[in-house]
């Protein structure tokens, strides 16, 4: 624990996870005061059975529900300004968002325009002041979640809404959501919360109650998501991956956004390609340089990746290369059990030269866009650029 | 790590935690829209100086002097209702409550009061009944124990009415709580002792009962290794700021673990201890751990074993065979209250029959454990225990820890 400073920690997103969790919905949300939410999906995303199932869970519950299920990946703050009119008229009094991606984004500054009544959500930006609690929000992830959901961060209009109060109160990880149609879609999610994980547990500035999230998600992608990968429909291995992702973005949420954060994000947004699948191919050298630089402590990682004994087994200076090692192979194996579908280098992924420029401009405004931009062109044609 | 068929999380409190985490409750009171906060607190925790420490952290950016410090230390419905209209009638806007269980359970009850606008509290009580956000309320503990600071209950006597009100909503969650070290540091050893002990006990049945989920494990893992290192440090060593520290986070750690993992036999007889004999609840938490592990070591020995690597580190753990890990965790709980024993001078009791009042007559005469064993029954935390447990297993379990002896496991009955 790191005591010279004072350190602060929140999370405030409740966790239901488990075989029939959505059923528990007008439960919550009666406990909020909410008897009239409306749903934010991608259908094309989720499908139509995920709409199905979290409608079918409201039952007899007498709860009104409304449906939006037109998000698209290209959603904006325009789409935003559209929906608040109609909670406005409506009275939309809670939130649900269903699946990851554009639709929790959507559903979060959503929330935020229909509780301060924003006149035009168009001029919403991330310097809009949030300082009470917003409506009642809840997401309900699934296969092809990223772990942002359950996160403060909002990404929309290439800005960053950033704010506790942005988070959810609730995430319901049912089981029947959980299972993907491909092994890739399982792993992309897997890898995204690894990445986020580790980033906010090897962090120099992490503290415990932000660990104790960390350390849970690291183990359970370690442990389920080989199995999920393999069989797409082991609903367990597929839920407890969903709450690797959970978890991933509170600790992400406490935690300064990292290079893996940064990479995964730019690629999503721009290409489309999901975050899991950037962070797979650049987690290595990330935290090897990290490591080289003396920036982040790897060997946090050895407990949660390798169990117990073999943690306890490894002497205290051998644990941040035993950790990376692991850490390698993990990853191979996974690459291994999906062949192609896994992308190693941004030619497999099918980026363009062109397209990666465009990739590297964006990242040469950031701060750290020098070594950002290094890490992009090693990952090129999939073949690793050391340094020093 | 297991993940169970269905469980739920929640722990919302910010936690500001560090040498200097008072400072910090202006800006975070200014964030919420409040600046007149109502302090409470009790005479002890007035009369210890630390109100002055945090008065003198909040400054003049809030106004806080508005100071109750009269809280009993058994919460008390008609002290919630004065205090309620002492908060209406000079217009206050938020609520600092600095103390341990009583003040924390008095602040949820004057909270529900002055947010609702409740003339009778008693419609509020039960679980589920709050529906919306109360006034801010910023929990400063100051014991390193309860872990009252994240939990979502309160419970109000009435004692005109001879009535106990439980409440039960996440809405109860103070909104921050502040973990700082100045909060602990004057407190004396033997009370330092049993209260971490009360923080350890959170944490380990926390780890092997029912309701444990991989976000309640993770938490109770820190929290156990933290409290093994660094509690006898701090008894035999008061000042110790970084120690302190440490207690105070590992505390919260617990008080998230065990609030959403519920506890076992050793909080269900701890309890019962409690209202029979009134002795005070970290001591009987201390004494009844080890007993507790024991009752259920046949059910949960792998899962108890998870504890040793945390608590004594890789060179114990790997020179202990796997199927004595879970043996060794009790040793080692065993061991850890006969070193606060050693250096509290045997104010922290070992075994039951070792609890003296302030006379120094035993406050557990060995003919009240029938009528403890009996009381427990009517306790709701046998219910996440993993073995079974009736009348006569909780006097078994008893007359052992009056005694100080093992329990004799050959003699639990497996269910």
């Amino acid at each position: 624990m790191n005591s010279a400073a004072v350190f602060d920690f929140t999370c405030p997103v409740k966790t239901n996870s488990g075989n029939k969790a959505l059923e528990h919905l007008p439960v919550e949300l009666a406990g909020l005061n909410a008897v009239n939410p409306l749903i934010v999906a991608n259908a094309r995303a989720v499908g139509p059975k995920a709409v199905r199932t979290l409608m079918n869970a409201f039952g007899d519950s007498k709860m009104t529900l409304g449906l939006f299920e037109g998000v698209t990946e290209a959603a904006d703050l325009g789409v935003v300004d559209h929906l608040k009119n109609i909670c406005l008229e409506k009275k939309y009094d809670a939130f649900i968002a269903l699946g990851g991606g554009k639709a929790a984004d959507v559903a979060k500054v959503l929330n935020l325009a229909v509780s301060l009544k924003t006149p035009d959500a168009r001029q919403l930006s991330p310097k809009t002041p949030v300082r009470k609690r917003l409506l009642p929000l809840v997401v309900v992830p699934t296969a092809g979640a990223d772990g942002l959901e359950t996160s403060g961060f909002a990404h929309l209009n290439r800005m960053i809404f950033s704010s506790e109060f942005l988070a959810p109160g609730l995430a319901v990880l049912d089981s029947r959501l959980a299972r993907a149609r491909k092994g890739i879609l399982m792993a992309a999610t897997g890898l995204a919360a690894l990445g986020r994980a580790v980033e906010s547990h090897v962090s120099a500035d992490r503290n415990p109650f932000q660990k104790a999230y960390s350390f849970a998600a690291v183990r359970f992608v370690r442990e389920n998501l080989p199995a999920a990968v393999a069989d797409p429909g082991n609903k367990k291995a597929a839920l407890a991956v969903l709450n690797a992702a959970a978890m991933s973005g509170c600790a992400f949420s406490n935690a300064a956004s990292g290079r893996l954060h940064k990479l995964g994000q730019v690629f999503y947004e721009l290409l489309g390609i999901p975050q899991g699948v950037i962070m797979g191919m650049c987690l290595s050298r990330v935290l090897e340089d990290g490591f080289r630089e003396g920036s982040c402590d790897p060997a946090a990682l050895l407990q949660p990746l390798a169990g117990d004994d073999a943690f306890a087994r490894t002497p205290a200076g051998k644990r941040a290369e035993a950790a990376l090692a692991l850490l390698n192979r993990f990853l191979e194996e996974l690459r291994g059990a999906l062949g192609k579908d896994l992308p190693k280098s941004l030619s497999e992924a099918g980026v363009s030269g062109y397209r990666k420029e465009e990739i590297l401009d964006v990242l040469g405004k950031d701060e750290d866009g020098h070594y950002l931009r290094g890490v992009v062109e090693g990952m090129a044609g999939g073949k690793r650029e050391r340094k020093g | 790590m297991l993940l169970p068929d269905y469980y739920e999380f929640c722990c919302r409190v910010k936690i500001v935690a560090g040498h200097d985490a008072l400072e910090k409750i202006p800006d975070l009171l200014i964030e919420r829209g409040a600046k007149k906060p109502l302090v409470i607190t009790d005479k002890g925790v007035a009369g210890a100086g630390l109100i002055d420490i945090v008065s003198r952290a909040l400054g003049d950016r809030v106004q806080a002097d508005l100071i109750a410090d009269d809280v009993p230390p058994d919460s008390d419905l008609r002290v919630v209702n004065r205090l309620a209209r002492l908060y209406r009638d000079n217009a206050c806007d938020a609520i600092i409550a600095v103390g341990g269980g009583s003040v924390m359970d008095t602040a949820k009850g004057i909270n529900i009061v002055v947010s609702e606008n409740a003339e009778d509290l008693m419609a509020f009580s039960g679980v589920g009944a709050l529906k919306r956000p109360l006034k801010p309320l910023v929990a400063v503990p100051t014991t390193a124990g309860t872990g009252s600071e994240v939990t979502q209950v309160a419970v109000i006597k009435d004692h005109e009415k001879h009535l106990k009100m439980a409440f039960g909503s996440y809405f109860l969650l103070p909104d921050i709580s502040i973990l700082d070290s100045r909060m602990t540091l004057t407190m004396p050893p033997f009370i330092t002792a049993m209260t971490g002990m009360d923080a350890m006990s959170h944490a380990v049945e926390a780890y092997y009962c029912l309701q444990k989920n991989p976000l309640s494990d993770a938490h109770a893992l820190s929290a156990v290794g933290m409290i093994y290192r660094h509690l006898p440090l701090v008894v035999k060593n008061p000042d110790d700021r970084e120690g302190r520290l440490a207690m105070a986070v590992a505390a919260c750690l617990a008080g998230i673990a065990f609030s959403n993992s519920m506890v076992g036999l050793v909080h269900n007889l701890g309890h019962a201890t409690g209202s029979v004999c009134g002795v005070p609840h970290g001591l009987c938490m201390a004494i009844l751990l080890p007993y507790g592990l024991e009752y259920n070591l046949h059910k949960m020995a792998d899962v108890m074993a998870e504890l040793l690597l945390p608590m004594a580190g890789e060179q114990v753990y790997l020179a202990t065979p796997a199927e004595q890990r879970a043996q060794k965790v009790v040793s080692l709980i065993r061991g850890l209250n006969e070193d606060l024993h050693a250096i509290t001078g045997g104010r922290h009791a070992r075994c039951l029959q070792e609890i003296k009042d302030r006379e120094g007559k035993p406050s557990v005469p060995r003919d009240v454990l029938p009528q403890i064993a009996a009381a427990a029954l009517l306790d709701g935390a046998s219910i996440y225990n993993p073995e079974d447990t009736d009348y006569e297993d909780n006097l078994m379990v008893l007359e052992a820890a009056w005694e100080g002896k093992p329990l004799d496991r050959s003699r639990v009955k497996k269910g």
